[in-house]
């Protein structure tokens, strides 16, 4: 008997290996729209950096709302009354930014700290480029707040700003030149130092006492 | 509608440009998952998962191969992964059951198919699923190489391999089926 003859005998015999029903087209699709119906929504709930975004956001809207509030609230008398709350809603006013202030200092911290250890040892800067773009949102959010009154802290937003762009824009292969520019700027403007300055202390990641 | 318009509105969320491009391929992705796993719910779940992950990621998709055979790479992807993690479970049961069930079968099977169904069954992953899609499925090598990320010549090899395992399996039929 040659080989031959024993493949075609087995090619025969293979159709009927695991034979296929009849494709259940329907069932399926259905099954895929909810589970991708599905998927959508764990993504939403779970994806850190967009709760994060959302926190920040919504303090600083927040704040805005607050400070607008307040800014037109009493009347022309200037009633005691009105003047305790409007000293009441200043105060509540200025925690909202420092809450939020706190939390975007932190999460820039770590962010430029991971950046600069891991690009130092050779590992890619693609992996921060889509966080640096979603703090750059807030860093300009923060820049148009009451926030950057205080120059210091306009001063660090504005450096910020210039650096997150830079990383937000590396492509996937972030270019080692790039990346050296962007770990060079760091250095010479201090900027991780007068960021670790510029958090308040305390031990939870949303610090709202102290230096701001 | 041609693949490239196909694919762009598939990516700004054309929901009746999702159920032309799974129309399209479904059949084929089903008919794989089925002849590997051999069982119709283990198929429907690799056929929904291929699609799931097929539309979550057709924004990296370059265009650089057909847009079926990016498919079938996941397919295959997603099919043998599934099977092996149902291998180990498999595996884990058995263990627990004292492994009494398996070992009495194999002697009470002497139709030919079901002899070769079991043969192909025991064919390493790999051999396996390059005699499935070749044999069974029609693929051609480079279509195969592209969905299992192997040379065209691994493919043939495999094959051939493959082939002489079933053979030697199947030695004692060999003379009723010239005869």
């Amino acid at each position: 008997m040659t080989e031959d003859r024993v493949d075609r005998l087995l090619q025969d015999a293979v159709q009927d290996y695991h034979r296929p029903p009849r494709t259940p087209r329907e069932e399926m699709w259905q099954r895929i729209v909810a589970a991708r119906a599905a998927r959508r929504q764990r993504a939403i709930v779970l994806r850190p950096w967009l709760r994060w975004g959302l926190g920040i956001a919504a303090v600083l809207v927040l704040g805005f709302a607050i400070g607008r509030w307040t800014a037109g609230g009493p009347g022309p008398a200037g009633a005691p009354a009105a003047a305790d709350a409007a000293r009441g809603a200043d105060r509540v006013n200025a925690l909202a930014y420092r809450v939020a202030a706190a939390q975007y200092l932190t999460r820039t911290e770590a962010l430029l700290t991971g950046f600069r250890a891991e690009t130092r040892a050779g590992e890619p800067a693609a992996q921060f480029t889509a966080q640096a773009r979603e703090l750059l949102t807030t860093t300009r959010l923060m820049l148009d707040s009451p926030a950057a009154r205080d120059p210091r802290l306009k001063s660090l937003l504005e450096d910020l700003e210039l650096v997150l762009a830079q990383i937000a824009q590396l492509s996937s292969r972030g270019e080692r030149e790039d990346v050296q520019l962007i770990n060079q700027g760091l250095d010479q403007r201090s900027v991780l130092l007068r960021l670790q300055t510029a958090i308040p202390a305390g031990p939870g990641p949303v610090r709202t006492q102290g230096a701001l | 509608m041609d693949e490239r318009e196909l694919i762009a509105r598939v990516r700004t969320g054309d929901g009746a440009a999702e159920r032309v491009l799974y129309d399209a391929h479904v059949d084929r992705v089903y008919r794989l998952a089925y002849r590997m796993a051999g069982d119709d719910e283990l198929a429907r779940e690799f056929t929904q998962d291929t699609f799931v992950r097929a539309f979550e990621r057709l924004g990296s998709f370059r265009g650089e191969a057909k847009l079926s055979t990016w498919l079938h790479a996941i397919a295959t992807s997603v099919v043998l992964n599934g099977l092996r993690k149902v291998k180990r479970l498999r595996r884990e049961t058995d263990l627990e059951d004292a492994g009494g069930v398996a070992a009495g079968r194999r002697d009470a099977e002497p139709d030919l198919k079901q002899r070769l169904a079991r043969a192909i069954d025991n064919l390493p992953e790999g051999y396996r699923a390059v005699f499935v899609m070749h044999d069974v499925e029609g693929y051609t090598h480079q279509e195969i190489g592209n969905a299992l990320d192997i040379e065209t010549g691994t493919s043939k090899a495999q094959l051939s391999r493959a082939r002489a395992k079933l053979r030697e399996a199947l030695a004692d039929f060999a003379g009723e089926w010239v005869s």
